[in-house]
């Protein structure tokens, strides 16, 4: 009995050890992705991330439509056309004949649409839209981006993408930084589902295990 | 034979995320599995308990949408009513009149868990419109309501909730849909509402107003002057060798309402291994095949949405088809 009793006091340490390893290797795989990536990210690509937003921002009235790329490979583009009557949802190869006929098809204007579509294929932007929200009644727009960015495609991590939202005015924030819903008012506001934090004053980032 | 089916939806979340939410929020200690297996348990026992479920009676008439715009059109003004504190009256009767008006812009709201309420809701407005604007404006005015034989007598902690849903996208400003989705949710139960049977501030994101396929077409029977005749089933598809050619023939006769799984129709993430369970209803509006592209043209979200897809993907996504006929026509 007392030899159990010493076996199992000699065994505690190395058990803690491991125990103190495995959890220590489990939090750093976890904590891949790391909030300040994605304001880094931000100012690393902005100039791009920019001229995404403008471009999309002014093309959109035209015809609306939202873009995304829901294979790994970014090579599979999903083209949302908004009329009407009806939303028609399209797949193509990015470099497909078909996708400009379409385009040309709903009065859009083909070769910029084209180029902006390579543009988001280039920064892995998976997913862009125009998303309305209300605030006192009123209707409000912002642009929705969602980026798969390399540095946290880990399988060990869930959440997967950077979100950013351009705004079309400043908006308000607390002092930690979280977009509120208004500026008399402390509930923040949520997008998707998910609370924001500022990048700038029109410019907010979240991180996501969806894209949209 | 007629089959009796049930499903769960889960909108925008993935099923492990949820079930750990859930467990999270119940305190049930354990893993997702127990909760899988009580999953399992209650679709044996439900199935067993819903084989026998009848079709109502084929007594009832129904209304036109004319008949509801001259109803709706005679109200100028409303006034706030004490049992809804939160809904403002002008824009509340200015939703009623857009529903009534255009039945197709029923929004069941952004990462809410209404998308059964809202087909449901989008067959009401198509099979009796007048009965419809009747029975929300008895329920604004009364705080409880009587239709089709049920009493909907909502709790005061949800009537206060009514008006204030926000970030739900264009739900957030219709407070008539607001209070009918919550009303709904408040009511019909299934075994997917048994861990959050009580409604709280931000459950119509979560399990509290989760609708399995059994649920949405009990929902649809006692609602609505529809028999249904279901196929499918909560975790497996149904048995129909060709869903095109079934779906097709069924809508030449009647309504169908499909249970898919909408995350692979609408990619959310780019993860390999999803699990294969439905997760949204859409209405079949239309449907065509040529050279092996099912064209696919549904009602969901506030809108129509034409959706080309292979006939292999086309089945699928599928796992429950109902198929609805009004009262005294042949369901089968």
């Amino acid at each position: 009995m007392e030899s159990v009793i010493v076996q199992k006091m000699e065994q505690m340490p190395t058990k803690l050890i491991r125990t103190i390893l495995s959890a220590g290797i489990l939090c750093f795989l976890l904590s891949c992705s790391s909030k300040n990536i994605s304001t880094r990210f931000y100012y690393q690509n902005q100039k791009a991330l920019d001229r995404i937003e403008e471009s999309y921002k002014k093309l959109y009235p035209r015809q609306p439509f939202n873009v995304a790329f829901t294979d790994k490979s970014f090579t599979t583009v999903s083209l949302q056309i908004i009329t009407d009557t009806l939303t028609y949802i399209y797949l193509f190869e990015v470099n497909e004949p078909r996708l400009t006929d379409t385009l040309l098809k709903y009065h859009l204007d083909a070769p910029k649409v084209v180029e902006l579509i390579k543009d988001i294929q280039a920064i892995r932007c998976t997913w862009i839209n125009n998303y309305n929200y209300y605030v006192d009644e009123k209707k409000n727009s912002l642009i929705f981006m969602s980026i798969k960015p390399m540095a946290i495609s880990s399988p060990f991590t869930y959440k997967k993408y950077y979100i950013l939202t351009y705004f079309p005015q400043p908006q308000y924030f607390d002092s930690a930084g979280h977009l509120l819903d208004k500026r008399k008012l402390s509930r923040l506001r949520k997008i998707n589902g998910e609370i924001f934090k500022r990048i700038n004053d029109k410019v907010c980032y979240t991180i996501s295990g969806s894209f949209r | 034979m007629k089959e009796c089916v049930l499903t769960y939806t889960i909108d925008n979340l993935p099923l492990d995320k949820l079930i750990s939410n859930k467990l999270k929020e119940t305190g049930i200690p354990g893993k997702p599995v127990i909760l899988l297996s009580v999953i399992c348990f209650c679709i044996i026992s439900q199935s067993m308990a819903t084989s026998g479920c009848q079709p109502v009676a084929d007594t009832m008439v129904t209304t036109t949408q004319q008949q509801a715009i001259e109803f709706v059109e005679k109200i100028n003004e409303l006034e706030s009513s004490p049992f809804w504190p939160n809904i403002k009256p002008a824009l509340f009767l200015q939703n009623l009149k857009t529903t009534i008006h255009k039945p197709i812009s029923i929004y069941p709201g952004n990462a809410t868990n209404f998308c059964g309420y809202g087909a449901l809701t989008y067959l009401l407005l198509q099979d009796d419109p007048l009965g419809y604007a009747k029975l929300l404006l008895q329920l604004y005015r009364n705080g409880k309501a009587t239709f089709s034989n049920v009493n909907f007598h909502p709790p005061f902690a949800l009537r206060k909730a009514v008006g204030t849903l926000k970030f739900k996208g264009i739900l957030d400003i219709h407070p008539a849909e607001q209070m009918w989705f919550l009303t709904l949710a408040d009511h019909f139960k299934g075994y997917l509402n048994f861990f959050n049977h009580k409604y709280d501030p931000g459950d119509e994101n979560r399990f509290w107003a989760a609708v399995n396929y059994s649920k949405f077409n009990r929902m649809v029977r006692t609602l609505l002057h529809y028999k249904i005749n279901a196929r499918g089933a909560d975790l497996v598809r149904p048995r129909i060798s060709d869903p095109y050619e079934y779906i097709s023939e069924k809508m030449k006769t009647g309504i169908v309402v499909l249970f898919i799984n909408n995350r692979i129709v609408h990619k959310k993430d780019h993860t390999t291994l999803k699990l294969g369970v439905p997760t949204h209803y859409i209405v079949a509006e239309k449907i065509s095949e040529e050279n092996n592209v099912i064209t696919f043209v549904y009602w969901d979200y506030g809108g129509k949405t034409l959706l080309q897809l292979s006939p292999a993907f086309f089945k699928r996504i599928i796992f429950g088809i109902s198929y609805c006929t009004k009262n005294g026509t042949n369901a089968n």
